[in-house]
């Protein structure tokens, strides 16, 4: 019998001359070690490790505020060396995103741009690395520069750091001036409701306004937040200015008390004065109705002032005046830079996160229409660093610069801490859901105590002692710094 | 004479090399099954009865029927059921007619049955993340083309899906313009595979096209419409994608079915124990309504044959 020449055999084929089973057998076992140490080698060649000498992955979600990584990028690479990968994850679920892949214990992210209120239980679980033996690489400047409300009570738990501010955000009044400036306008109201038309400085007034101003189709008095995901950050901002406070002494869920109750309730009147689809209006929708001109009046994170003034965006130029928030001013988001525990690339990450923040850099960014950033240091506070954006080219012009500095010093004074206890952003999106039903329509009191009914029993979940300690540490670490609550 | 040889091979015995063979072959696959569904569902079932909340940390504790007690207290859950119920009928009964009745003008067709019988199925091909982003533009209360067109008839402009009464119904309607083709295609697969002849005699008795569709399709595509309806119901009944785009389970929880609650409690809360709960929960209430339809197409189609 001719044996068949070996290339002539079949792989894999069944009872071929001169090819047996342990023949299969062994040459699957090979492919199988091959293909497997194949990917095992192509697995170190991924982008990320391969150029892990000075690539620092960056977390953050995506769109304008991945910007000013980009405009520095360039600077960065030339003083540390260090290139940048920005990968960009959803605004509302980046929570759920960070926790199941640093559950996981994944390495894709070396720096972590989120919201302080993650902060509470991304230390517990070990998430972040500690910053402070990283100083020595480039001084933070953490000092008397930093306003004092993102300091301490925002980047240390227990005593260390933990993280470096990114954009220092607070909900603002915008408003047309060209209509409150307007006489026929002020004689009227005046007329209407007995005093004189100005920004508001109470919720009372607040409303008067946005109904004064209700002419549909083509102008309506206000528009909020009211998709789900943050509209319980326009409930807190009513809530705080009604003296409401998160829990009681004892721990108990402060958000259905009476303030809690009086709070939604004029939240949910708020619809009547707004634009017809509020129940959809979320970040950008809410700065697109006043951009466009369809309402007097909004509340909405800061950076608004900017976008109006940039004639790309807005189709009120020039007509846009900022005061701050009546009575308390909630300080909802704000985002912060943290090194990843599992980071591949620590000591540069670190120096990014530290060069971004630095007083000469972050003045760059904060005042730029094509980005989310908010100042975060006193030195950024001026109203002639308002006038340019990232590049030098003009901003706001000076009466709008000045009005919207003193409109964030004004909201400073008045500030009131977002959340930031271990379950924060659990008790924030629980609260969510229900000011969401309530807008949709369940009684604000059977909203509220639903919500705190799952609150109590979140609270217990935790250890209601644990809990309770540290919502106290972090009250204190606002009063330590002049914040009244 | 020679007397001739046999040799008869032998039958392979428990523990031959051969039948190990059959086993090492079938093993990839065995292993496969066992790590991709018989070991997350014990692990579910064994999750479900524990505190599991992966942001707690905390010492995992066995607590009994906890989480299903607290699923039957919990007035979320009961919504998100009739969400979910609602969905399901009016998915079934608004897609039911329509598919069955675009599948007796589709088969009454003399050409082009199978082109047009393709171009109906575009919907259903489209990725439905894709369609539900393209339904978000048309809904959309500003600058949606539908709004756009009421307005030039000067018809009130509603808000859809910002609308808590509308939201639910827009959900149906996007999900009934996405798979009613796919009804119809079944439904048009079951009629073209009737005997002609019987319907030929029934028009040489008499008959009129409704009594025809009456009598004779409706009676003999029972099968066809019991699988066709239970296919359709147990798509329905984990309905996520379309919701998570077009409106998050909102205005409030007005959109929020059972997949979407569990999700939520599973991976925003990660409150694993109890998302482990409900999706046992909703694994029996599937088995219990796939069961039942099956027993009644089964007996449908019985009855069919019979006739």
């Amino acid at each position: 019998m001719v044996k068949q020449p070996s290339n002539h055999r079949i792989p894999f084929g069944v009872a071929t001359s001169g090819f047996s089973r342990r023949d299969v057998l062994r040459r699957g076992a090979g492919l199988t070690f091959g293909l497997s140490g194949a990917a095992a080698i192509g697995g170190s060649l991924l982008p990320g490790e391969a150029l892990a000498a000075g690539l620092v992955n960056i977390e953050v979600d995506a769109g304008q505020n991945e910007n000013p990584f980009r405009w520095n990028a360039e600077a960065m690479k030339s003083k540390f060396g260090a290139d940048i990968n920005m990968i960009g994850l959803p605004f509302v679920g980046q929570y759920e995103k960070l926790v199941s892949e640093l559950t996981a214990r994944s390495s894709a992210y070396d720096l972590l741009v989120f919201p302080p209120y993650f902060m509470g239980d991304f230390v517990a679980l070990g998430f972040l690395k500690e910053l402070d033996p990283y100083f020595s690489l480039l001084d933070p400047k953490i000092d008397d520069d930093y306003i004092p409300v993102y300091k301490d009570p925002v980047i240390k738990r227990n005593g260390k750091t933990y993280a470096l501010m990114y954009d220092g955000d607070m909900l603002q009044v915008a408003y047309r001036k060209d209509l409150f400036d307007d006489p026929t306008e002020q004689k009227n109201f005046k007329a209407k409701y007995g005093w004189d038309l100005a920004p508001p400085t109470t919720w009372d007034q607040y409303m008067q306004i946005s109904e004064f101003f209700t002419r549909p189709p083509n102008l309506y008095g206000t528009a909020f937040y009211a998709a789900r995901g943050f509209c319980y950050a326009w409930f807190v901002n009513i809530f705080a200015g009604m003296g409401g406070r998160w829990f009681t002494e004892d721990m108990k869920p402060g958000i259905n008390s009476e303030a809690g109750v009086k709070a939604l309730e004029m939240l949910v009147k708020m619809k009547d004065y707004a634009v017809p689809n509020i129940l959809q209006v979320d970040y950008p929708a809410l700065n697109e109705v006043f951009l466009n001109g369809s309402t007097a009046m909004v509340i909405q994170w800061n950076d608004l002032a900017l976008k109006v003034a940039n004639p790309k965006m807005s189709k009120i130029v020039g007509k846009g005046a900022y005061a701050p928030v009546p009575v308390r001013t909630y300080l909802p988001y704000s985002r912060v830079m943290a090194v990843s525990a599992f980071a591949k690339n620590p000591q540069d990450a670190y120096r990014v996160a530290s060069y971004m923040q630095q007083p000469d850099v972050c003045i760059t960014y904060v005042y730029d229409s094509n980005c989310g950033q908010d100042p975060y240091r006193w030195s950024s506070l001026k109203p002639e660093a308002a006038m340019k954006d990232h590049t030098g080219g003009p901003s706001l012009d000076a009466a709008d610069a000045k009005s919207y500095v003193d409109a964030i010093r004004e909201g400073l004074k008045a500030g009131y801490p977002e959340l930031a206890i271990p379950g924060a952003p659990r008790y924030l999106d629980i609260l969510d859901l229900y000011v969401s039903q309530a807008l949709a329509g369940l009684k604000p009191k059977a909203a509220l105590d639903g919500a705190a009914r799952e609150w109590a029993s979140l609270t217990e979940a935790y250890d209601p002692g644990q809990q309770k300690a540290a919502y106290e540490a972090w009250v204190k670490s606002f009063k330590d710094v002049g914040v009244s609550y | 004479m020679t007397s001739a040889s046999f040799s008869i091979p032998a039958v392979p015995r428990r523990g031959d090399a051969s039948r190990r063979f059959g086993w090492l072959m079938v093993a990839p696959c065995l292993a496969m099954l066992a790590a991709n569904s018989i070991f997350p569902l014990i692990y579910v079932m064994t999750v479900a009865f524990q505190n599991y909340q992966i942001l707690i940390p905390a010492p995992h504790r066995f607590v009994g029927l906890r989480n299903f007690e607290k699923a039957f207290s919990d007035p979320l859950f009961w919504s998100s059921l009739g969400v979910t119920c609602w969905f399901i009928a009016g998915v079934v009964l608004l897609q039911f007619p329509v598919g069955f009745g675009l599948a007796v003008l589709l088969n009454r067709l003399r050409r082009h049955q199978e082109a047009l019988a393709t171009a109906l199925l575009v919907p259903t091909i489209i990725s439905t993340s894709v369609a539900a982003f393209q339904w978000v533009q048309l809904f959309n209360y500003q600058f949606g083309p539908l709004n756009y067109l009421l307005g030039l008839m000067h018809l009130p402009q509603p808000t859809w899906t910002a609308n808590p009464a509308l939201a639910l119904p827009c959900l149906i309607f996007v999900d009934f313009w996405q798979w009613t083709p796919f009804m119809t295609l079944l439904m048009f697969a079951g009629l073209r595979s009737l005997p002609r002849t019987i319907v030929d005699a029934a028009r040489v008795d008499g008959s009129t096209g409704w009594q025809v569709v009456w009598r004779i399709y409706l009676p003999l595509l029972k099968p066809v419409i019991g699988i066709a309806i239970i296919l359709r119901i147990l798509m329905a009944f984990k309905l996520f994608d379309i919701i998570y785009v077009l409106t998050n389970g909102g205005p409030g929880t007005a959109t929020e079915n059972l997949a979407f609650f569990t999700y939520v409690q599973g991976f925003v809360y990660f409150n694993m124990g109890y998302a482990a709960a409900l999706s046992l929960l909703q694994l029996i209430v599937v088995i219990i309504l796939a069961k039942a339809l099956i027993s009644l197409t089964g007996r449908a189609g019985a009855v069919a044959a019979k006739e």
